[in-house]
């Protein structure tokens, strides 16, 4: 007889409980299923596998309650974070509540919607998809937010559309007297050889502890494309766990690149399915942290179909006490042949007390195929730091230049220039922090 | 009168030493030994086996943590989970039944003796006909036997080990793998039945490879081996266990225990060639090979290397490690394991890198054929004070068939901003234009698959001690023989 141990839900890190106040009735089903999965499905411990190696002691040892009760600060003018690009093009959310005023969607192509779900609530493609994508097994992560959203982003790209114009999806978290949770969510459909440019921000505007658990859905039509940028910039007392998925059919394109630059704990599980023979997709991050923050990435690629290319580059920079954890999983399904899918995390260890625990892995039920990944963990060499030092650099010149160099990489695949210029910054900004 | 009373004591004490020392046990009482385990079971085992008060306690402690303990499913394999409570823990040495000439032997089997090409002599020693007297195995197992005591080498059995040199045995069993490390080295550490014991002194090279030892006298150890080699200042060993020629086994669940010590500036070399019963075409039978392999390079710039070949069992999970604790001291892994059928294979290693400088090296290579899964996991830890450290892995694959599987499941971490760690897998099949190539220089098609399987797998290979490296690539173009095409 093996007792039977009660283990900690979600909720005993929830101060009160958690009840839906949407007014759409498919949103309140989804509340619904994601309450029943969040009471039964236990809260990870470091004896699960995929949360072997992650501290998630910022959130157990916290309670975080609803926005109403945190007394949270007001907004206030957040116009640096606007995109040029996309002035015309965004959606506001302030600490996970959508913002009207904030958010300005003009002049785009017909029958594209770009909104928030609680207005489009009756929308077809909503009531076929929303919640229907995101299938994370023995999580709590995601039917946390499934649990609590009320509302979030949408947007829809109509048969044959492209939108020239990037949209910008921005996160705001503002001050507040507790911790609070919230729960942004993002629906995209494309339609049929659709094409866009999606920027999800992540901001915290004050350094406050805050609960952030977003979910993205994207529903890839035949011949669709998506370039998506995910840049997370939460608060350094932050939590998020993210919980983004996508599902292609064929010929369609999925391109997400994930930042991130804040949190004290950052879990993110990107998640890439095929849904039909001959897709392409990429599966990019980038993590720069120091202090002690943790940058935990679990991703799978799930190839099911013949005949897909894949591609992950996962780069890490760790500084002072910080924690990267990787696992990138590739999965080939029997008859899935012809896949050519690369995997490569390159971390790169610049102090004493900073750890990398990586896990690259491969799960192959198909022969021809052609996979493979690579994974280092390492500094820099003293050669590259001696040539550019006889250059006339000095020492810690030369070790920020190859810092930067080594994170420029991903930066460059960035669509939208003022993003890749915003990150720039920030990388020069992280490679040159010993210099103030 | 006090005397002649002590001195009938002492004959009687002498006779019933005697008695044991023959072991006048008869077979009939070891049959009677009861199925299943509790501590009476283990405390018998080790009346049975004469040992000292010290082991006897040893393997009731190991009993009672082993009880606490849960089987482990964490691995890459589905398996029918042994019944311990339906196993015999001790058995009277078997006997292999007497058969008359090679004619009597299963043809089958002397099949895959004369591809294998193992000598006539050696083919009758190992289906158990009665060898000739012309084959003098005896006599060459005596003259090893002098050259290892001329140069110092302890080399025998666990149990005689236990008997003859309690203070080496006391001093490192368990103490690369102690008892509760897992679930079967607490059961083996309980229930173990006999294994190797060997002993290197001071600066001494072993004289000859404990290879060659086993080659001649081919032993049977049942199903919980333990083996211990202890490598001191200076020493080095290289050893190889198993055996190219299929074996068979009624003992479905082998649960051995296997421990590596190197001292200051020793090297020990411990290859394997597994080929054990693997199962049928259905998957039905088979053995599950489930072993505990470790090595500690307790000294500085000490040296241990791992070789495997693995090509038979139903199921094997084995993870040879290195503990890198001296101070430039070399861990190497270098592996091959083939599965066909209905095999399931979860193998790979673990580096520990705690020492400065420390260097080590993984070459895996897996091929699945059939409908078996090949499963590599590896782990490979760089702790904080291990400064300038290195590690370089790469893990191949290879996929025959429509139906196997191939799985990469490498846990790399790094505590320390001074080292580096390289690791690279890829899976992917035999090339057709390879094959192409081949054939169009007139070779077959079977003989040019072979070719490119000799060639994936070449790196491992040849750090086989040299008479086995050919006859396992003989035994790799048997086991895939028609699984391609």
């Amino acid at each position: 007889m093996s007792e039977v141990i009660q283990r900690d839900t979600m909720l005993s890190y929830i101060t009160g409980s958690v009840e839906s106040s949407a007014e759409s009735v498919a949103i309140r089903a989804i509340n619904e299923r994601g309450r029943e999965d969040l009471e039964k499905t236990p809260f990870p411990t470091r004896k699960d596998e995929d949360w072997r190696f992650v501290d998630l002691k910022s959130i157990t040892k916290s309670q975080f309650c609803k926005l109403e009760e945190a007394n949270a600060a007001a907004v206030g003018d957040i116009s640096e974070h606007y995109l040029p690009e996309a002035m015309n093009c965004r959606l506001v959310f302030v600490n996970g509540v959508y913002n009207e005023e904030l958010s300005s969607v003009e002049d785009l192509p017909n029958n594209v919607i770009v909104g928030n779900l609680a207005a489009n609530a009756d929308n077809n493609s909503v009531k076929e998809h929303l919640g229907t994508i995101t299938n994370y097994d023995d999580d709590v992560f995601a039917p946390f937010n499934d649990a609590a959203f009320t509302d979030g982003a949408f947007i829809y790209v109509p048969e044959e559309t492209v939108v020239r114009t990037p949209i910008h999806i921005l996160n705001v978290f503002t001050d507040a007297e507790k911790a609070f949770y919230a729960t942004p969510r993002l629906l995209y459909v494309g339609e049929m050889f659709s094409k866009s440019t999606i920027i999800e921000e992540h901001i915290g505007l004050a350094d406050n502890q805050y609960l952030n658990v977003p979910v993205t859905e994207f529903k890839m039509f035949t011949g669709s494309n998506v370039h998506h940028a995910r840049i997370q910039r939460d608060s350094k007392k932050a939590s998020h766990v993210s919980r983004p998925i996508a599902i292609l059919d064929k010929n369609a394109e999925y391109h997400s690149y994930t930042i991130c630059l804040g949190a004290k704990l950052f879990r993110n599980d990107p998640r890439v399915i095929q849904n039909a023979e001959e897709v392409n997709f990429t599966v990019d991050g980038l993590v720069l942290i120091d202090g002690d923050q943790i940058a935990d990435t679990h991703s799978i690629m799930d190839h099911r179909f013949a005949h897909a290319g894949s591609h992950q580059l996962h780069k890490v920079v760790v500084n002072d006490s910080a924690h990267s954890v990787f696992n990138g999983k590739i999965f080939v399904a029997k008859d899935a042949q012809k896949i050519d899918s690369f995997q490569e995390n390159r971390n790169l260890l610049l102090s004493e007390n900073g750890k990398v625990n990586t896990k690259p892995q491969l799960e192959i039920f198909a022969d021809d195929v052609l996979c493979s990944h690579g994974a280092t963990i390492g500094q820099l060499q003293d050669e590259e730091v001696f040539y550019l030092q006889s250059r006339g650099l000095t020492e810690q010149k030369s070790r920020e230049l190859l810092v930067y160099a080594f994170a420029l990489e991903s930066v460059e695949s960035m669509e939208v220039e003022s993003v890749e210029k915003l990150l720039l910054n920030e990388v020069i900004e992280y490679t040159n922090r010993d210099e103030k | 009168m006090s005397e002649e009373l002590s001195d009938g004591v002492k004959e009687l004490e002498s006779m019933i030493g005697e008695e044991y020392k023959y072991g006048f046990t008869t077979d009939v009482e070891y049959e009677d030994f009861p199925k299943g385990i509790s501590e009476e079971i283990v405390r018998e085992l080790s009346r049975v086996k004469e040992e000292p008060e010290w082991m006897t306690e040893f393997r009731v402690k190991a009993y009672h943590a082993w009880k606490e303990m849960e089987e482990p499913t964490w691995f890459n394999a589905t398996y029918k989970k042994p019944d311990f409570e339906n196993m015999l823990y001790y058995s009277a040495p078997k006997k292999k039944p007497q058969l008359d000439s090679m004619d009597d032997v299963d043809p089958n089997i002397r099949e895959t003796y004369e591809k294998l090409g193992i000598p006539l002599e050696e083919q009758k020693m190992l289906s158990g006909v009665a060898v000739d007297a012309v084959f003098d195995s005896v006599s060459i197992f005596t003259s090893f036997k002098e050259k290892l005591a001329e140069a110092g080498v302890i080399f025998c059995s666990m149990s005689e080990a236990i008997k003859e040199h309690p203070e080496l045995v006391k001093k490192y069993m368990a103490s690369v793998v102690p008892v509760r490390d897992n679930f079967y080295s607490a059961l083996n550490s309980a229930v173990f039945s006999d294994g190797s014991f060997c002993y290197i002194p001071k600066n001494t090279k072993c004289p000859m490879e404990l290879s060659t030892y086993f080659r001649i006298n081919n032993m049977e150890s049942g199903q919980f081996e333990r083996t211990l080699i202890v490598a001191e200042e200076g020493a080095s060993v290289s050893y190889l266990e198993g055996c190219t020629a299929p074996m068979y086994d009624e003992n479905q669940l082998h649960a051995a225990v296997v421990e590596l010590v190197a001292l200051d500036d020793a090297d020990i070399k411990y290859s394997t060639i597994q080929n054990w019963y693997s199962g049928d075409e259905n998957g039905k039978g088979g053995i599950y090979n489930f072993v505990t392999k470790r090595g500690i390079c307790k000294g500085k710039n000490s040296h241990i290397s791992w070789t495997q070949l693995e090509t038979g069992s139903a199921v094997t999970l084995k993870y040879p490690s290195v503990i890198l604790k001296g101070d430039n001291s070399v861990g190497e892994f270098y592996s091959v394991a083939v599965t066909t059928k209905k095999q399931q294979a979860d193998t790979g290693t673990k580096m520990i890198h705690l020492g400065k400088n420390t260097k080590s090296t993984i070459i895996s290579k897996g091929i699945s054929a059939g409908q078996s899964n090949n499963s590599y996991r590896g782990e490979v830890r760089i702790s904080k004070n291990a400064t300038g450290s290195k590690n370089y892995s790469v893990c191949d694959s290879m996929l025959i068939g429509q139906e196997c599987g191939a799985h990469t499941f490498p846990y790399i971490s790094s505590e320390n901003p001074s080292s580096s760690v390289e690791h690279e897998a890829t899976t992917s099949r035999v090339g057709e234009e390879q094959i192409f190539y081949l054939m169009q220089r007139g070779i077959s098609e079977q003989d040019a698959i072979s070719m490119i399987i000799n060639g994936f797998v070449k790196d491992v290979l040849k750090e086989l001690p040299l008479e086995f490296a050919v006859e396992a690539n003989k035994l790799l173009d048997v086991k895939l023989e028609g699984s391609v095409g």
